[in-house]
């Protein structure tokens, strides 16, 4: 149980993490947190039955469900996409207005367009 | 060689067409890259094309392919199903598709890297529509964003960066919910498939109770994000106005319907989707009006069409949820459905072209204000297009928007009106003709009148490329308004199984009144707003401050809504 509140606990810091803060690196950190968040949850999820890594050498029995983990694999090289995606935007506009507040960012935008 | 050995065709040959691009580009001359571009762009977005017309009399016999990618077993594997649905969504996305890459080809943003992002775009929608599969569905969605915010930041303006980069949060993190809604059904069904998760949520007591409906509420409400209705649509205008034109057009035709099509393989089954579908059939109609009024405030005229996005798609939600909650199956649904369809079809056909259309006035006229833009049919003149292509195009779609017989639009929301005759959506989507109405003969003022400035220097020439993709839609947009009965019947076979019993009768005298009456409040309510009071009330409305947060203050709130209205109706 107590996992479980952990990882609600770190959803909502992430979620209040993109709403609240003003500087767009902290913003794409705190999409990355609530996204590993919800890959520790498939994990555990995956785990509830077996202990062992699905790993299927000769000789290893009682295994974990390999579903979610094949799935969080997926996940991760997403979240990691778009992460990198994310830092590139930020970079650019970075190099457009020269600050990472999303506040002044919008000011100078709507300036020039 | 067996239907099914082909059924990757509209996923694989897009993705090889833009790793040829892509490889080109890094190793080959710049000449013999273009060359390649074509070659790519024709195995990517020709050859489907010539695959749907392959297929067309297998599907359109009732059958579907099922199947499973790479030959896994049921149970681990991923299963995709290509049925009339996927085949419409398919041909709704290579059309327009096709067209807006032809209109790129000299309006910019050009180049390999562009091309094949846009391929890569154009394989992961088809894909979204033919998977069945839930986690898949989630895959696929990820990849139509990662390639649309890539394709929104193409251009150097700096406010496509930063609407990129809000789109990119407020769906990067509605994703996150997606699959904490997958993380719920898998714990509750132990499997992914939309078939074996609607077979154990049925044999389940009480249908797997609150945590079924919250998963499903939270994927439900996580895809709306791409559709945007409203409260859920706050990216859009700021993405859709900011982008390239070839981009606009394919996200505002396709990228907001594909993700409903996909939902609704899911919603259709599903214990709990039924009063979904009506809360969302209600939001729909509301979007409709309300985004029309919004559009109603707008001074820039691509803002204004991606206002009009919103209220078209909400005609879409508003028969699609009205659909799935009468039931599929059931005559209404079954005439809801093929409504709903026709009009996303219809609609991406027309707003692809008015996006076209204006982008290529707008440029030429290098101003995009729709109060002071005036005379951009003589600018167009100036820059060497004798025959007004433009503006007929323009027309074209102005009149299909606005539904006005014998164009495309017309049919398509006479097939909403008349599926929804006597409930109170109908008289919500009548507001919202009207307003739509209103709106379209603001924008187009942009082209009558003098210019308000002399032409001192020639606009640049429209490129022929750009005719000749605006000529194609606008084409289109005019055979599909008039033959549309077979179309109309056709596209009921695909989605049910059955043609319809009888013919319907277009130019009815009702409904050709009732298209009377919307154009004459239209152009009274066009009047009245150019009065001093509703100006000044228009302006401020459109002056209402916009902030980051709210995007997510109205997502959490909509999820809520949805949540509890699930809960409540169950």
């Amino acid at each position: 149980m107590i996992e479980r509140i952990l990882l609600f606990i770190m959803i909502i810091v992430g979620f209040w993490g993109i709403v609240t803060k003003h500087n767009i690196i902290k913003k794409i950190f705190a999409l990355n947190i609530i996204n590993n968040a919800v890959v520790i949850l498939f994990v555990l999820e995956g785990s509830r039955i077996g202990s062992n890594a699905p790993i299927m050498e000769s000789g290893i029995t009682h295994i974990v469900d390999p579903v979610p983990q094949a799935l969080m694999l997926t996940a991760i090289v997403i979240g990691v996409c778009i992460s990198a995606l994310a830092l590139s935007f930020a970079f650019r506009l970075y190099k457009i207005t020269g600050t990472f507040d999303v506040r002044e960012i919008k000011r100078q935008v709507h300036h020039e367009a | 060689m067996k239907p099914e050995d082909l059924l990757f065709a509209p996923v694989v040959l897009p993705l090889i067409g833009a790793a040829l691009v892509i490889a080109a580009k890094a190793f080959l001359s710049r000449k013999v890259v273009k060359i390649v571009e074509y070659i790519g762009a024709f195995l990517g977005l020709g050859l489907p094309l010539m695959f749907f017309a392959i297929i067309y009399p297998t599907i359109s016999n009732g059958v579907v392919i099922y199947g499973i990618i790479g030959g896994w077993h049921e149970s681990v594997g991923i299963t995709y199903q290509f049925d009339g649905l996927a085949w419409l969504v398919n041909i709704l996305t290579y059309s327009v598709c096709a067209a807006a890459w032809i209109y790129s080809l000299d309006a910019g943003p050009e180049g390999p890297s562009f091309t094949s992002v846009f391929l890569i775009l154009t394989a992961a929608l088809s894909a979204t529509i033919i998977t069945s599969d839930i986690f898949n569905l989630f895959v696929c969605l990820e990849i139509v964003g990662i390639s649309s915010y890539i394709l929104v930041a193409s251009t150097d303006k700096p406010g496509a960066s930063l609407a990129a980069f809000n789109y990119l949060i407020i769906s990067a993190s509605a994703m996150v919910f997606f699959l904490i809604g997958v993380y719920g059904l898998y714990r509750i069904t132990g499997t992914l498939s939309y078939q074996g998760i609607t077979e154990t949520l049925q044999t389940l007591p009480d249908h797997g109770g609150t945590s079924a409906i919250i998963s499903v509420a939270l994927i439900i409400a996580s895809t709306i994000i791409r559709v945007a209705i409203m409260p859920f649509s706050g990216w859009l205008p700021d993405a859709h106005a900011l982008a390239p034109h070839a981009v606009s057009a394919v996200l505002s035709g396709v990228l907001i319907k594909v993700p409903l099509f996909a939902l609704s393989r899911v919603l259709s089954f599903i214990p709990s989707g039924a009063s979904a579908g009506q809360l969302l059939g209600y939001a729909g109609a509301l979007t409709a009006v309300l985004a029309v009024i919004l559009a109603l405030c707008q001074n820039d005229a691509k803002r204004l069409l991606a206002y009009h996005s919103i209220s078209q798609i909400g005609y879409v939600v508003c028969a699609w949820g009205t659909a799935i909650h009468v039931g599929v199956a059931s005559s209404q649904g079954e005439a809801l459905m093929t409504a709903a369809f026709l009009h996303a079809f219809y609609h991406a056909l027309f707003k692809g072209l008015l996006f076209l259309s204006v982008g290529t006035t707008v440029d030429r006229a290098k101003n995009r204000d729709v109060y002071t833009l005036r005379g951009a049919a003589s600018i167009l003149r100036a820059s060497g297009e004798r025959i007004p292509v433009t503006l007929i195009t323009f027309l074209i779609g102005a009149l299909a928007i606005t539904a006005i017989p014998p164009f495309n639009g017309y049919i398509s929301k006479n097939a909403i009106s008349y599926a929804l005759d006597g409930t109170i959506l109908y008289y919500l989507l009548f507001v919202a003709g009207v307003g739509t109405v209103a709106s379209f003969i603001k924008l187009s003022r942009i082209y009558w009148q003098k210019p308000n400035e002399m032409i001192s220097t020639k606009p640049q020439p429209v490129p022929i490329t750009a005719h000749i993709s605006q000529l194609g839609l606008a084409l289109i947009c005019l055979i599909s308004g008039v033959i549309a009965t077979p179309i109309y019947a056709n596209t009921k076979n695909l989605l049910t199984g059955e043609y319809p019993q009888y013919v319907t009768n277009w130019y009815s005298p009702a409904t050709l009144m009732k298209t009377a009456v919307i154009v004459m409040l239209g152009a009274g309510l066009y009047l009245l707003t150019t009065t001093k009071i509703i100006s000044r009330l228009l302006k401020k409305l459109r002056e209402l401050p916009s902030h980051f947060e709210s995007l997510f203050i109205y997502f959490s709130i909509g999820t809520a809504m949805l949540v509890g209205w699930m809960l409540w109706f169950k």
